[in-house]
């Protein structure tokens, strides 16, 4: 059946789409062709447990590039448009596998679960997931993966808008270059457990620190690096155009109306956080953080070579500040979030009227209503009342929230210091760990606030739109 | 000349040398010894480098250097290397330093003459010694000036410390670092002509300072002023400030002129939208969104009674403009997913407070006339106010 546009204005399925896969299949295929090739050469043997043979590693990985090249050349010839329908590797919309990851990642809360343990999982599991054939394996199942989904016309929305490739480019870069880092520092992990202490540090920067001339080594190679930049970013310019929409008009918002997509982790603050919380006091402690980080740090081993073990604090903390809540909310504000701003799922239709039943409370209401409605009442005053009167009522109601921050910002960090943090106060002193701490706070209140918001509804601690102050 | 500078490594690898034996020499006098010590621990914590040292002993044998004894020793060594000293490359040196020359030559003929009175002297002759070329000794002709300047008791003993002429900002450094730590007996060695030479271009500056004019009378104060305006040409540099001037102070001007244009071409802040029967009830009105950004909302929702409201469409999170959704009866936010029901009143996401109002009034033709120049806040309890909405 031929695919008609009044019919079907959303087809999984096109000519293109097929080739375009088809294409992709071809490459996936031709990369695993090195890799059987570097297996073979390798050559290890493996004991297949049913058959009891002994067969070369390498076969398994020819089995599987020949099934890719013969994926990727069916792809490429089923041109015909009428028997399109059938094609057989296509995600069967509204299946089981969309509907399971639909359920997972349109959920605020396993989003971020999934995200935060898949982080823990990787530092906990990285001497296993650093083997370079487990590596090549998570390659070749993101590619498959994205290949796959690629079939579904709402995924291929979201994934192939010209404004979201870098955020695609993104995810392989991240992924890429935090496996690259886990690899050099379990293997440098590795040689400084086995060190004695005598002679040079055993690492691996220091198997190869042959200097090099600046002329023209170095200066060469970035020639060459900028001429392939600007190559890339050429053919970028010219396959993908720019996404142009209607003249702007202040009375018309875009919907869904997305930051440019670095910002896209600053809009999920702004979710959850008051304007000149979210945009102005978060990005700014980011900042400063980042540049104090050199000042707080009282760890004197580790520098200059990828480690983890002599710097295991700081590298968690900055993978957890950094893939959790920045990478991971780059994404979700990038692929799951749509129209209203609500979350959708990688393969669900963008519905204007998703409704989403929210109906968010602060805090001074769940503590003067719900929690203590019958010990107190909720402080009000009128209109008519004095200034001191409607200052003093605005406080009190106010302070439930009040002394919430001022027990996490205030008494927070002395019970740290004397508590799970004792070590670091002791090594760093008074004033440098409260800066430390303040920082570690001011990072673990996105998180925290996100999770007030979904368990209680809690829109804000402190609530006073009278003179624009909202915590 | 350029030959006779230390490269940078040559001056880190003598750095760490002396760093090594730094409470060596037995002349250095006891201030300086007690200064050498933490300038020694701060060259020991910039060569941090554990395999590099090695190499860099050998540089050492540069340093050490014959050391004169006193103040006629060295004079009597200047005069010598004054005279005799072979120059191999005079013509490169003045071609370097031409503005240094000049001033150390006086100091060259006061040298033979008696004593020289202080460190500043010995340090003149130091570089008149260093123009007259005694390139192939710049070893020999520093420890000298070294020594003199650390023995003699003045301040100006720390002087050529603080010769930061920025023309190599690092080498200074590494060469003040060096100073403090040789004490003052031990050889600076190559680095000699840049230690003596730096400071003594500052000195001779001051007599230069203009005097002040004699006290003018009352008419050649009028004259003068007179005469002011004509400072502003009178040179091709006034004359370039104050046509920069002029053409800043006329680029202000046109800017506070475009402030207020000749026509406004928005719409007044006032206008009609129609008789109250147009909006029905529980209705809102989207048809003023585009041009006047206000909906028009007749409810019953905000306190019971039938009122028609003009409500912005500025969203109070961050002022996004906010659709109104018939089917879930509500205004929702594209940006941050801000909520607010039909009356206004914010119910879900970030926004803090509900929508505004704009004035609404039934003007004397029976017309509803919204004033967009009033806003009403319900926070506020504005939203009480007889002219934020009309009861029909």
């Amino acid at each position: 059946m031929q695919v008609d546009p009044f019919i079907d204005p959303h087809p999984n399925l096109t000519p293109a789409v097929l080739q375009g896969l088809g294409w992709l299949y071809l490459v996936l295929c031709a990369m695993n062709l090195w890799w059987t090739i570097r297996v073979y050469r390798e050559d290890k043997h493996v004991m297949v447990p049913v058959l009891n043979i002994e067969l070369p590693r390498a076969t398994f990985w020819a089995l599987y590039t020949s099934a890719l090249m013969i994926v990727g050349f069916m792809h490429v010839s089923w041109t015909n448009e009428d028997y399109i329908d059938r094609f057989p590797l296509v995600l069967e919309p509204g299946g089981p596998f969309q509907t399971a990851i639909d359920f997972v990642v349109a959920n605020p809360v396993t989003y971020f679960m999934i995200s935060i343990s898949g982080t823990i999982a990787v530092l906990w599991f990285r001497k296993f997931l650093v083997q370079p054939t487990v590596g090549w394996i998570l390659l070749n199942a993101a590619v498959l993966f994205q290949a796959l989904s690629m079939t579904d016309y709402d995924f291929r929305q979201i994934v192939g808008k010209p404004d979201n490739v870098p955020i695609v480019a993104l995810l392989y870069l991240v992924g890429g270059f935090t496996w690259l880092y886990f690899y050099k520092a379990v293997e440098n992990d590795r040689r400084l457990a086995e060190w004695d202490g005598e002679g040079p540090i055993p690492v691996l920067e220091n198997d190869e620190n042959e200097k090099v001339l600046v002329w023209p080594d170095l200066v060469y190679s970035e020639l060459i690096c900028m001429i392939a930049i600007t190559t890339l970013l050429i053919v970028w310019g010219i396959v993908l155009e720019a996404p142009l929409e209607e003249p702007a008009s202040s009375a018309k918002t875009p919907n869904p109306s997305k930051a440019p997509w670095y910002f896209l982790g600053l809009q999920e603050m702004l979710v959850y956080y008051d304007p000149w919380l979210a945009g102005v006091v978060f990005p700014t402690m980011i900042l400063g953080g980042l540049m104090a980080i050199p000042y707080i740090d009282f760890n004197r081993i580790g520098n200059g070579y990828y480690v983890f073990r002599q710097r295991a604090f700081s590298i968690i903390t900055f993978l957890v500040g950094f893939i959790t809540l920045w990478v991971a909310m780059i994404v979700l504000g990038t692929f799951l979030r749509g129209p209203n701003w609500n979350i959708f799922g990688i393969y669900e239709y963008w519905d204007v009227h998703k409704l989403e039943a929210l109906n968010n409370v602060m805090l001074s209401e769940l503590f003067y209503l719900d929690w203590f409605g019958q010990f107190f009442d909720m402080p009000s005053y009128g209109n008519d009342d004095p200034m001191g009167k409607k200052v003093s009522m605005i406080l009190l109601r106010e302070l439930p929230g009040f002394a919430v921050i001022g027990i996490y910002f205030v008494a927070l960090p002395p019970l740290l210091a004397i508590t799970c943090l004792r070590t670091f106060y002791q090594r760093m002193g008074y004033l440098r760990f409260m800066v430390f701490t303040q920082l570690l706070l001011w990072m673990a209140a996105l998180p925290l606030k996100m999770v007030l918001r979904w368990a209680l509804n809690l829109k804000y601690l402190v609530n006073i739109p009278e003179y624009f102050f909202n915590i | 000349m350029a030959d006779d500078r230390p490269s940078i490594e040559e001056i880190l690898a003598m750095a760490r040398s002396q760093d090594g034996d730094s409470g060596g020499p037995a002349d250095t006098s006891e201030p300086a010894d007690a200064e050498a010590a933490p300038a020694a621990e701060e060259a020991e914590a910039a060569a941090e480098t554990p395999e590099e040292t090695p190499e860099a002993k050998p540089s050492k044998p540069a340093a050490p250097a014959a050391k004169p004894s006193g103040v006629s020793d060295i004079l009597a060594m200047a005069r010598s290397q004054d005279s005799g000293g072979a120059s191999e490359t005079p013509a490169a040196e003045e071609a370097e330093t031409p503005e240094e020359t000049p001033e150390a030559k006086p100091a060259k003929p006061a040298a033979p003459a008696a004593k020289p009175s202080g460190a500043s002297d010995i340090l003149a002759m130091a570089r008149a010694q260093d123009s007259s070329g005694t390139a192939e000794t710049p070893v020999a002709d520093a420890p000298p000036a070294k020594e003199a300047a650390a023995e003699d008791d003045e301040p100006s003993s720390e002087s050529p410390a603080s010769a930061g002429d920025g023309s190599r900002p690092s080498v200074q450094e590494m060469l003040q670092q060096l100073r403090q730590t040789d004490g003052a007996g031990q050889a600076a060695g190559p680095v000699s002509e840049t230690t003596s030479e730096k400071p003594m271009p500052v000195r001779p500056a001051a007599p230069e300072a203009p005097v002040a004019p004699p006290t003018p009378g009352r008419r050649s104060v009028l004259v003068a002023l007179m005469l002011a305006p004509t400072q502003l040409i009178a040179t091709p540099f006034a004359m370039a400030w104050t046509a920069l001037t002029a053409a800043c102070g006329a680029m202000v001007l046109g800017l506070a002129r475009f402030m207020f244009p000749n026509t406004l071409v928005e719409p007044p802040m006032t206008f009609k939208i129609g008789p109250p029967s147009d909006y029905p009830p529980e209705s809102v009105s989207t048809k003023f969104k585009a041009e006047r950004s206000i909906w028009i909302v007749r409810s019953t929702m905000y306190n019971g009674q039938d009122q028609i409201v003009a409500i912005s469409t500025v969203c109070t999170h961050l002022g996004c403009t906010p659709n109104w959704l018939e089917g879930e009866q509500k205004f929702k936010c594209p940006c941050h997913g801000s909520g607010f029901y039909k009356s206004g009143v914010n119910f879900e996401g970030p926004a803090p407070r509900p929508l505004e109002r704009h004035g609404l009034q039934l003007a004397p033709d029976g017309m509803l006339e919204v004033d967009k120049s009033k806003k009403f806040q319900e926070e506020l309890g504005q939203w009480e106010d007889g002219t934020s909405f009309v009861s029909s």
